[in-house]
């Protein structure tokens, strides 16, 4: 007679399991698309502005005739004053490095714990996916939860 | 000097605009591009002409609550002035234009230079939205030394405390929370969990501003939302627009649907505006807008802080949540100490506010003293604009 074992212990190593590096992955991407302004691609991307179609960058002459100063275009500015977010924020860091700045307004963590929720439905939860850490709260979301979103577009 | 005054609060997403003689208008802070229409890019307030605005594609001048992308801003700015929109001659008048708090020297510098430069304003003002809105409540409430400023928009919520009128910089605390992360985070729920809506950033923002509220008691709405239809008071359906019949959606209470589409919305309505209060729902590890509060009341000063409880204005566009203001009232009580009492301002429109202080401030017999003009530009430069802008 075979000895008795847990199915679910048995299973268990055999099961693929995020570290803690691919969670962190995931997560830090799951905040980066609550950034995003768009999800979808330019819809004008693959237009070719015909000649004929005024593009906006273009200013008709709204402030009369005779003006001596030209006005520069919205491209001059963009090529002067071009920097990133990122590049801001480093030249602040060195050329400002004591508090109060930028980095320093940023609120701490708060010293409430996490609270959890069903990824699926949204209620509180209980569980948690064993692969990949999200949380689940009964039976009928984890299925959903393990057809859809566990181990998929894993980055 | 003349008697009116140009004043641009220059939100994130919204700028609000107009003279100080009139009334400020609301105008979208980007272009847009919609599917239905190829040829053309709509810019600010043109958007009201567009038929069709679903898979509406932004593209906005500000990254995080900062001035990025200066070609988009520069065709705003362009609109914003032409007849189109709120035409002004601003070598004529002073220009009052706000900026975010800890904003970037270039950015600065890069601001000052258009408006003089490209412009050729008379005198410029360069302040906090925040600053004008602490000038708005102490002019109404002529008596307070103190207030502290919760201003929740578009890229991000401030909490400010003023004293004196003037900001206690070590005191300000951000949270990277703002009505972009809420209505992405809707989206991406709802796409989740219903229909997909990745596209539809313009139709759900709309959706979360007509069915989201403030809950007062969290886990008691969520034992609630739980209920069956019959008993449920919390689920509602949101039916969509299909800009034939409808132009905008509306909530109703759910019923089996006949040929509308509609999304339903149960837990989503008060869990959005939640992630303002618990930012570690959605992982990030901040405080939320309360505890934020109280935190930043103990950075200032111990005198102060019964000053500070006493005058808290919320301001920005998140203020408009149903709730939201008794919440915060809830939560700071109950962090704070029982000696100090606590009193929260909710302006009528949190959202014009600020422009409004900004309408106040350039009546001020000071006002003059506070901007930079062209002439002083010309002669002393952005040296100058440092030393007389605090941002």
């Amino acid at each position: 007679m075979a000895a008795r074992e847990s199915g679910r212990i048995k299973d268990a190593n055999q099961k693929r399991v995020l570290d803690d590096a691919a969670r962190k992955r995931r997560q830090r991407k799951a905040l980066e698309a609550l950034e995003e302004d768009n999800f979808h691609d330019d819809p004008h991307a693959d237009l070719v502005m015909s000649k004929k179609v005024p593009k906006f960058q273009e200013t008709l002459d709204s402030r009369g005739v005779g003006r001596k100063k030209k006005t520069k275009s919205a491209e001059y500015y963009k090529q002067r004053f071009r920097k990133t977010f990122s590049q801001l924020v480093e030249e602040d860091h060195n050329y400002n490095p004591t508090p109060p700045n930028y980095m320093s307004a940023q609120s701490q963590p708060s010293q409430f714990p996490d609270r959890h929720f069903c990824t699926v439905c949204g209620f509180p939860s209980n569980y948690t996916c064993i692969p990949c850490g999200a949380r689940y709260c009964c039976i009928k979301c984890l299925g959903t939860h393990l057809d859809t979103r566990c181990l998929k577009w894993t980055a | 000097m003349s008697s009116v005054t140009y004043i641009l609060d220059n939100g994130g997403y919204m700028a609000k605009v107009g003279l100080s003689s009139d009334t400020p208008k609301l105008v979208p802070n980007c272009i847009m591009k919609a599917k239905s229409e190829r040829r053309r890019p709509f810019v600010g307030k043109q958007i009201d002409e567009c038929r069709d605005a679903s898979g509406l594609f932004y593209i906005l001048p500000f990254q995080k609550g900062y001035l990025i992308n200066w070609d988009i801003q520069k065709t705003v700015w362009d609109y914003i002035l032409s007849k189109e929109c709120c035409p002004a001659n601003l070598s004529q008048m002073p220009t009052i234009v706000t900026e975010p708090l800890f904003n970037f020297p270039s950015i600065q510098e890069a601001m000052t230079e258009i408006f003089f430069e490209e412009y050729e304003c008379q005198s410029l003002l360069r302040i906090n939205a925040t600053g004008l809105s602490c000038y708005n409540y102490r002019h109404k409430n002529p008596n307070t030394k103190c207030c502290l400023i919760v201003d929740s928009g578009y890229s991000y919520t401030h909490v400010v405390p003023y004293v004196n009128g003037v900001k206690i910089k070590e005191a300000i605390r951000r949270i990277d929370v703002g009505g972009k992360l809420l209505t992405n985070h809707l989206k991406e729920i709802i796409s989740y969990r219903q229909l997909h809506v990745m596209d539809e950033t313009y139709v759900v923002n709309q959706a979360k501003e007509d069915s989201c509220f403030v809950s007062q008691d969290f886990y008691k709405d969520m034992e609630e939302a739980k209920l069956n239809l019959e008993n449920n008071t919390i689920a509602r359906d949101y039916v969509l627009p299909d800009y034939t019949t409808l132009r905008r959606g509306f909530l109703r209470k759910p019923e089996v649907s006949g040929e509308q589409q509609t999304l339903r919305l149960n837990n989503e309505r008060f869990a959005i505006p939640e992630i303002l209060f618990h930012p570690s729902d959605v992982g990030i590890q901040q405080m939320g807008i309360p505890e934020a509060i109280v935190n930043s009341v103990k950075a200032c000063n111990e005198e102060t802080w019964p000053h500070l409880y006493m005058n808290i204005v919320l301001t920005g566009g998140n203020a408009k949540f149903p709730g939201y203001k008794d919440r915060i009232l809830k939560e700071v009580r109950s962090l704070c100490s029982s000696e100090f009492i606590v009193n929260i301002t909710l302006p009528d429109d949190p959202i014009t506010y600020a422009w409004e202080g900004g309408k106040a401030i350039s009546k001020d017999p000071v006002f003059s003293n506070m901007v930079v003009t062209r002439e002083e530009y010309e002669e002393e430069g952005q040296a100058l604009c440092y030393e007389r802008f605090d941002v």
